[in-house]
């Protein structure tokens, strides 16, 4: 039977400024599913994206191609990957005027 | 040269069980090559009208979840586990409040094993474990891990209590490297864990707060030199283990922490060669809590000293029980 792995990177998060997620290491996996979970936003004109990124030591990042589709309003978003190596997060960046995005973001992985 | 005879069976080998020295009746058996084995990130508890954090959980509220790790370096490359590949590893943010401070969120990770016990005796857990500062930056990193512990949360039908040990490995940049013991200074309620409300009453309808005693993993006032007044310093518990010259070399070590749950005592702590002696000490006891009767919970953390990630490595581990022995001589640990 196959492994199967929900980590919570953010919990209760506020993001009002660029971030990204904290190092996961995903080596064991053969896909993964980041889903960003938007419970409530304020602040004018709002927009979150995300981009996968990978890495070889869990230090250095490089975007991995995928993206998360434009966050503006609440609900939930989804981004799938495969053929990652060890290493996966979402850099993200917010945008607007006195943004303020809250929410839950987890990682969701199987192999 | 003297030699011991080992009757194994080559199962015994397979599954790895010889590297331990488990009680009685083995309550679980993780090696992380396995998968996480029901290890999961401590989370707060919640309010009851909304879905939120108790406030008094709101600063322990990002603990960091557990991952499988392969110990990948960037110099060295994959390092493995003791056995396998994979270990569970704990990861810090990159960030810490001094020692003498409140823990900042982030800089504190804890996860832990859920389960109750069938009887009252001998409670042991034994793992293999490394510890290490991330390797983003020159210099070695001793001096930028404050500490690793392991926690007991028991609770029977009269008290709950924490029965814990610290490695408390730097302070404030200063390297300490000695054990510490869990049992709390006599403050009030309001000392150690704040005007905070954490846990639901049996009605359900108020809320209280953490008593003395529960949480000295994080509650009580902390110092500068890394002593908090939920901990204090095992007899002859200094010891020097084996970090290695880089950053980025790992070496494994065992620990067993015995405790006798029909005593409500600690029995004694090993970590590598040596092994110290807490017969007769006693953890501090809280009045039983509702919900959580029968509760054998097993926590292990790890807590970052400056802006540098800290991660704590388990190969594998074993929770283990027995019945109470009869007390035995005292003792004592060595000190190096």
């Amino acid at each position: 039977m196959r492994q199967i792995h929900t980590a919570v990177l953010e919990r209760f998060g506020r993001f009002s400024q660029d971030f990204a997620t904290e190092p996961y290491e995903v080596g064991w996996a053969e896909e993964a599913i980041f889903f960003v979970k938007i419970e409530e936003v304020e602040g004018a004109e709002p927009t979150l994206t995300g981009q996968v990124q990978i890495s070889h030591d869990g230090m250095t990042w490089i975007d991995e191609g995928t993206s998360l589709p434009l966050i503006r309003q609440t609900g939930v978003v989804f981004a799938r990957v495969r053929h990652f190596g060890n290493w996966l997060r979402l850099s993200c960046r917010v945008s607007g005027r006195d943004v303020k995005f809250q929410g839950m973001i987890s990682l969701c992985l199987k192999g | 040269m003297a030699t011991v005879s080992a009757k194994r069976s080559p199962s015994e080998y397979e599954v790895g069980l010889s590297k331990f020295r488990p009680l009685e009746r083995i309550l679980s058996y993780d090696d992380f090559d396995r998968g996480l084995n029901g290890w999961t990130e401590l989370t707060g508890n919640y309010q009851q009208g909304k879905m939120a954090v108790s406030p008094g959980h709101e600063r322990f509220s990002d603990l960091r979840p557990p991952m499988l790790s392969s110990a990948t370096f960037p110099f060295v490359g994959t390092h493995g586990s003791m056995s396998g590949i994979y270990s569970l590893k704990l990861a810090t943010r990159a960030r810490a409040a001094g020692a003498g401070e409140e823990i900042l969120r982030g800089s504190f990770s804890q996860c832990l094993k859920r389960l109750t016990f069938q009887e009252l005796g001998l409670v042991q857990f034994e793992m293999w474990f490394t510890y290490k500062p991330e390797a983003d930056r020159p210099g070695i990193g001793e001096d930028e891990f404050r500490a690793f512990g392991v926690l007991w949360d028991i609770q029977d039908d009269r008290y709950r209590y924490f029965p814990a040990v610290r490695y408390l490995n730097a302070a404030n940049g200063v390297v300490k490297q000695k054990w510490q013991f869990a049992q709390a200074k006599p403050v009030s309620d309001k000392a150690w864990a704040g005007n905070f409300d954490t846990s639901i009453s049996e009605d359900r309808k108020s809320a209280v707060g953490a008593k003395p005693g529960i949480d000295p993993q994080w509650f009580g006032r902390r110092y500068p030199d890394g002593s908090t007044e939920g901990f204090r310093d095992i007899a002859e518990g200094a010891q020097r283990l084996c970090y290695n010259e880089t950053f980025d070399k790992i070496n494994w070590h065992y620990l067993r922490f015995l405790v006798d749950s029909s005593r409500r005592e600690y029995v004694e702590l090993q970590c590598n060669e040596r092994t110290y002696d807490l017969r007769g000490i006693q953890p501090t006891l809280a009045d039983a809590y509702p919900r959580i009767w029968s509760l054998l919970n097993l926590a292990l953390w790890v807590e970052a000293d400056t802006n540098r990630r800290c991660f704590l490595f388990v190969d594998s581990a074993v929770i283990s029980t027995g019945p109470s022995s009869t007390r035995p001589t005292r003792r004592k640990g060595r000190s190096r």
